[in-house]
């Protein structure tokens, strides 16, 4: 009979009329975003607030687009102090490599979404500033500790 | 403008004689031979590159006769960026990132492609975990990429309602990608050697509950479409190509199979975990929309079938081989290829032994694909020509690169 698929199609639009909505009322309810979920790159810290980061430049090395910039200067006794650490975040793709190439958790994709901004100045932000660099050595032997306090727990 | 300017333009015209000057409008009662003798001009449309049904920046050039394409020339480009050139200046492992940017509705497929590539030409073991996680994660975003394909093919064809329902039930397969992978278009999850992250927990739960409520789906857009007495005559015996046309232009995926040739490299070069797999490749007869349209709905069913196999029978173990951090793979070429949605989409790597690609170079199968409009355009009309694009399944990014 001709005109049934249009009243079969109609059928499928009342049937999804009664489905209801899927979207949420997005400022005021936020749905969570999953675990991987991979936005703009924040620096993680120590439980004391020092920076994990030992400015070892993977990441910088690691980046296909080079919007990392890690400026550093080496003292005498070998520490690094971290002049600035900034990031382009108006030009990341989210790749995630950088995160990856971290050998020392140092760096992390966020879930802060709402990137949109007006003032362009805004598209570059500084990681870190004016902060020594952690040692490798002594972070390795801290996360080894640790590793070793959870497997005898 | 001064009159002498304007006086200089007119002699000009008219000098130029009957090509320049306007033609007098003549009513048809002073026609000297009647309506017979009143030949229209050819007039070339422009169709594109911002033309809502070009399904991106395609351009394509129309000669027409009233309503009736003459000729048809697709012109390429706008969307270029030079991802092959990039890919020579970038690490192994930096160039996934470009290649999901190439095919940005099927990334799972680009970058398996590219990683196969890497792998023969470095020679690396994958374990069969990640096969198997890629093949399960290529199947779900063939769905994806169908589904986009069938919602914007239904809006060709004028049906707007479909698109909705599409966009909503391809939601529920973004956020699977977004689980697994971290993103939702851009994946950079499959890598040399293995995937980056191994498959989630709760990944499993999502994957099951979008199988279990996906035939009905696919049920829904059937009643939606299929059985459409508006939709039918606009895709049924419009834009055949013969399957001799389409071996000839180079054609793969559905558009290949619409034309009833079985050639499926799941099926006749088996990768990955395909061999294991039981599953058919849907074929149709003559080649029209019609054909293609019902092979790729034919697909959607069969990828989800694909996906429960694949997800039932995923085995233990590692989720990626050794890879170093700095690949050099040695001095040597080598060709890989996938079954994208799209069709044959294949990866050509020059290596110089260094780190970096001394060439890389795509295999769009949509290109390929979208060749064959010049052929089978002329004839119809414009209406049918948008629709005949539209069942090509083009994706400009690949396209142009």
């Amino acid at each position: 009979m001709y005109g049934l698929g249009i009243l079969k199609g109609m059928r499928v639009s009342w049937r999804n009329l009664m489905r209801g909505p899927i979207t949420v009322q997005y400022p005021d309810e936020r749905l969570t975003l999953p675990e991987r979920a991979r936005w703009a790159v924040i620096p993680l810290m120590n439980d004391d607030g020092a920076p994990r980061c030992t400015a070892c430049m993977n990441c910088v090395r690691a980046c296909p687009d080079g919007i990392l910039d890690l400026s550093f200067v080496t003292r005498e006794d070998k520490t690094k102090h971290i002049d600035t650490f900034r990031y382009e975040v108006g030009a990341c793709m989210m790749c995630g490599l950088c995160v990856e190439s971290c050998p020392f958790d140092a760096l992390a994709m966020g879930h802060d979404y709402e990137l949109a901004t007006t003032d362009t100045a805004c598209l570059t932000s500084t990681l870190l500033a004016d902060v020594d660099a952690a040692s490798p050595k002594r972070e390795r032997t801290a996360g080894d500790a640790a590793e070793k306090g959870g497997d005898d727990a | 403008m001064t009159a002498d300017q304007v006086k200089r333009a007119a002699d000009a015209i008219a000098a130029e004689g009957t090509l320049v000057a306007p033609k007098v409008p003549t009513g048809l009662r002073r026609v000297p031979g009647g309506v017979d003798a009143l030949a229209t001009e050819h007039l070339v449309v422009n169709m594109g590159p911002q033309h809502p049904s070009t399904h991106g920046v395609l351009h394509i050039l129309l000669e027409l006769d009233g309503e009736e394409i003459i000729a048809a020339e697709a012109s390429l480009g706008y969307l270029h960026r030079g991802i092959e050139k990039l890919a020579e200046h970038r690490r192994y492992h930096q160039i996934g990132t470009l290649l999901d940017r190439a095919d940005y509705v099927s990334g799972f497929h680009t970058e398996w492609a590219y990683s196969m590539a890497v792998e023969r030409l470095a020679e690396i073991e994958v374990p069969a975990r990640a096969e198997w996680i890629r093949a399960l994660m290529s199947e779900l975003n063939r769905i994806a990429s169908h589904l986009l394909w069938l919602g914007t093919f239904g809006m060709d064809t004028g049906a707007m309602g479909p698109f909705l329902y599409i966009m909503r039930d391809r939601e529920a397969l973004l956020d699977i990608f977004e689980t697994v992978s971290g993103a939702r278009m851009m994946f950079n999850y499959v890598r040399p050697g293995g995937v980056v992250m191994d498959f989630p927990l709760q990944a499993e739960p999502l994957i099951r509950a979008f199988l279990d409520t996906w035939d009905g789906y696919l049920d829904e857009y059937h009643d939606l479409l299929t059985g459409n007495e508006i939709f039918r005559p606009r895709v049924k015996g419009i834009g055949v190509i013969p399957r001799s046309t389409a071996v000839a232009f180079g054609m793969t995926g559905a558009c290949l199979r619409g034309s009833g040739l079985p050639w499926d490299l799941r099926k006749t070069r088996p990768y990955g975990p395909y061999a294991e797999l039981d599953f058919e490749v849907p074929l149709g007869t003559t080649g029209d929309n019609w054909d293609r349209y019902m092979v790729r709905m034919e697909e959607m069913r069969w990828a989800a079938r694909l996906a429960r196999q694949l997800l039932d029978g995923l085995p233990e173990g590692d989720f990626t081989a050794k890879v170093p951090k700095v690949l050099r793979p040695p001095a040597g070429e080598v060709y890989a290829a996938v079954e994208s949605p799209r069709g044959e989409l294949g990866v050509h790597i020059l290596s110089d032994g260094s780190d970096v690609p001394y060439r890389l170079r795509l295999r769009s199968p949509a290109l390929f694909n979208l060749s064959v409009v010049d052929e089978v355009l002329p004839g119809s009309l414009i209406a049918d020509a948008v629709v005949t694009v539209g069942s090509l399944d083009i994706v400009l990014g690949e396209i142009d690169r």
